[in-house]
């Protein structure tokens, strides 16, 4: 059993989550994944991982936020930082950025852009896993 | 009335009036002088002159009244328009009495009266007006000709037995009502076919903007889908060019590359459609008090690091009076930081590049002014139409969305403000924006 620290991650694109496996298992991390919202909660019980990655729209539009919420109003689990993976915030110089005070009701710890650049994924992930 | 449903188109056309009323008075003044002046007919100019000066007076409360009145428009404006048609024909009709009655060419004029009435009133009100202009017409024919009212002839004009000739009279009465019974009636059926086309105008206007609509939904299904594959697709391959895993030998390595640059493009033209999309089809954008100094600094220092690299200066001056004003402050440094980077990548080292912002009163006015390529004069009135991109800006950079400005147009629209441009090719560019306050 390594001692390195567990992430799930919770996405329904088998592509994009075998990409983000190679680049955290090549960090020795351990790595769960979940491909969907309902099989995520469930994974979140069983493995109790260190952190999480999460999709925003997998089932519905805004499943992530529902799979975020319940993740971070559970006692076992709501110290779990959620990384969430999301295409809101976009940066093509051409396209707005949201406005100020839309996270406030958004339970999760961090945002990551996709597509997924290896670099960023690690700091945010080292950045998590340091503050829990 | 079917053409008149709008307040505005209301109000304009009632402000033709009025307009054409003041033609009127001067054309009255003119005529009397004229007549008493040059042809020497002895018509009574003072009453004459005075009706003149009371159709003025009346025409500026008409004016004041209905300034005044714009609110309640649609309810208010039929109304309006009949009393004031009425009036007109009192004032006319006045006007022919004290010019010679039926011996006065000008009692033509009613008909300019009936083919307005056909126009701004109902079919059975315009009927009405002519019934009613008749009916003065009439009144004043029949009293001079009785000796009710007296008759100022038009000595030198038309010989003077005419106006006891009751066959003449009589003659002259039939052609008069039945011109303007005609009158009303053909230009009351020209205005219901024309109303008739414009509700159906109208009508296909409203599917076209439907069918916009679903065109846009459409869009933006497949943009999103396509943007989808492509995020996996780019997520894929940066971890195998950034050597997470395992060394690549320097073809597989470029070709990799090749192809992530390729989805790189694809990718940031995707996004720029989702998001002229996402505008076109949104109902309304938040709207809130920003600071529009701030956010011009903010653009601006977002874009230095480019200029710097073209060695190309950025001045800006903001009018002092200028501080906050309503909109959707993402939106409106989006804007200005494209155009700004638009005129950054078309302006050749060591250029010049201003912003000029002054107080319009209700709105402020965003000059954006470089030393760049230009525009082709030919292809200005373009710029702004999705995916076009001006030649010259072709050959300096091949890859572009086309969509920058078009954006900027939906955003500028959507405040209910302007944006326009000025350009002279190989001189360089300006970008006019109006934003309301």
């Amino acid at each position: 059993m390594s001692n390195q620290p567990k992430i799930l991650i919770i996405d329904d694109d088998p592509d994009i989550v075998e990409a983000m496996k190679v680049v955290l298992e090549s960090k020795k991390y351990q790595v769960a994944t979940a491909k969907s919202g309902k099989e995520g909660l469930k994974k979140v019980k069983q493995e109790k991982p260190n952190l999480i990655i999460l999709d925003v729209m997998m089932e519905t539009q805004s499943k992530g936020f529902d799979v975020a919420r319940a993740i971070k109003g559970d006692e076992d689990t709501k110290n779990t930082p959620i990384l969430m993976l999301t295409a809101v915030k976009e940066n093509t110089g051409l396209d707005f950025k949201k406005e100020a005070g839309d996270d406030v009701w958004l339970p999760v710890d961090a945002y990551l852009d996709k597509p997924l650049k290896p670099d960023e994924l690690i700091s945010k992930v080292e950045l998590l896993l340091g503050k829990s | 009335m079917e053409s008149l449903n709008s307040r505005e188109g209301l109000f304009e056309r009632i402000h033709w009036l009025i307009k054409l009323r003041w033609i009127a008075v001067v054309g009255v003044f003119l005529s009397v002088f004229f007549a008493v002046n040059v042809l020497k007919i002895p018509v009574p100019d003072i009453p004459l002159y005075t009706i003149a000066l009371i159709l003025g007076v009346y025409n500026l409360a008409s004016l004041v009244h209905v300034n005044r009145s714009r609110a309640n428009f649609p309810a208010l404006a039929n109304r309006i328009a009949n009393t004031q048609i009425s009036i007109d024909l009192f004032i006319l009709a006045s006007l022919v009495h004290f010019s010679g009655g039926i011996e006065n060419p000008f009692i033509f004029y009613f008909i300019f009266h009936m083919i307005i009435a056909s126009i701004l009133l109902s079919r059975l009100a315009a009927f009405l007006q002519a019934t009613l202009s008749v009916f003065l017409f009439s009144i004043v024919v029949a009293s001079e000709y009785l000796g009710i009212l007296p008759h100022y002839c038009l000595v030198g004009f038309v010989s003077s037995d005419l106006r006891n000739n009751a066959i003449h009279i009589s003659g002259i009465a039939f052609v008069f009502v039945s011109t303007l019974y005609i009158a009303v009636y053909m230009a009351t059926s020209i205005s219901k076919r024309l109303r008739e086309r414009e509700a159906s105008l109208k009508e296909v206007n409203t599917q076209l903007i439907q069918k916009d609509r679903i065109k846009s939904e459409y869009v933006l299904r497949v943009s999103h889908d396509i943007k989808e594959h492509l995020a996996a697709i780019q997520s894929c391959i940066e971890p195998v060019t950034g050597g997470i895993t395992g060394q690549l030998n320097e073809r597989q390595m470029n070709l990799l590359e090749r192809a992530d640059e390729r989805a790189g493009k694809l990718m940031f033209f995707v996004k720029a459609l989702l998001e002229v999309t996402r505008i076109k089809l949104s109902r309304e954008i938040r709207m809130a008090c920003f600071d529009f100094g701030d956010t011009l600094q903010d653009a601006i220092n977002d874009v230095t690091p480019k200029a710097k690299n073209k060695n190309i200066s950025i001045a800006s001056s903001v009018e002092g009076t200028i501080h906050e004003i309503r909109g959707a402050r993402e939106y409106i440094h989006e804007v200005i930081t494209n155009l700004l980077a638009n005129s950054i990548k078309y302006t050749p080292r060591n250029g010049k590049i201003s912003v000029i912002v002054s107080d319009k009163g209700n709105s402020i006015l965003i000059e954006i002014k470089d030393t760049g390529i230009g525009i082709p004069r030919a292809e200005l009135p373009k710029v702004f139409d999705e995916f076009y991109r001006a030649s010259n800006a072709r050959e300096i950079e091949k890859d572009g969305t086309g969509l920058g400005l078009s954006i900027a147009k939906q955003v500028v629209e959507r405040h209910n403000g302007k944006i326009w441009v000025e350009s002279e090719e190989g001189k360089g560019t300006t970008f006019f924006i109006t934003l309301p306050k």
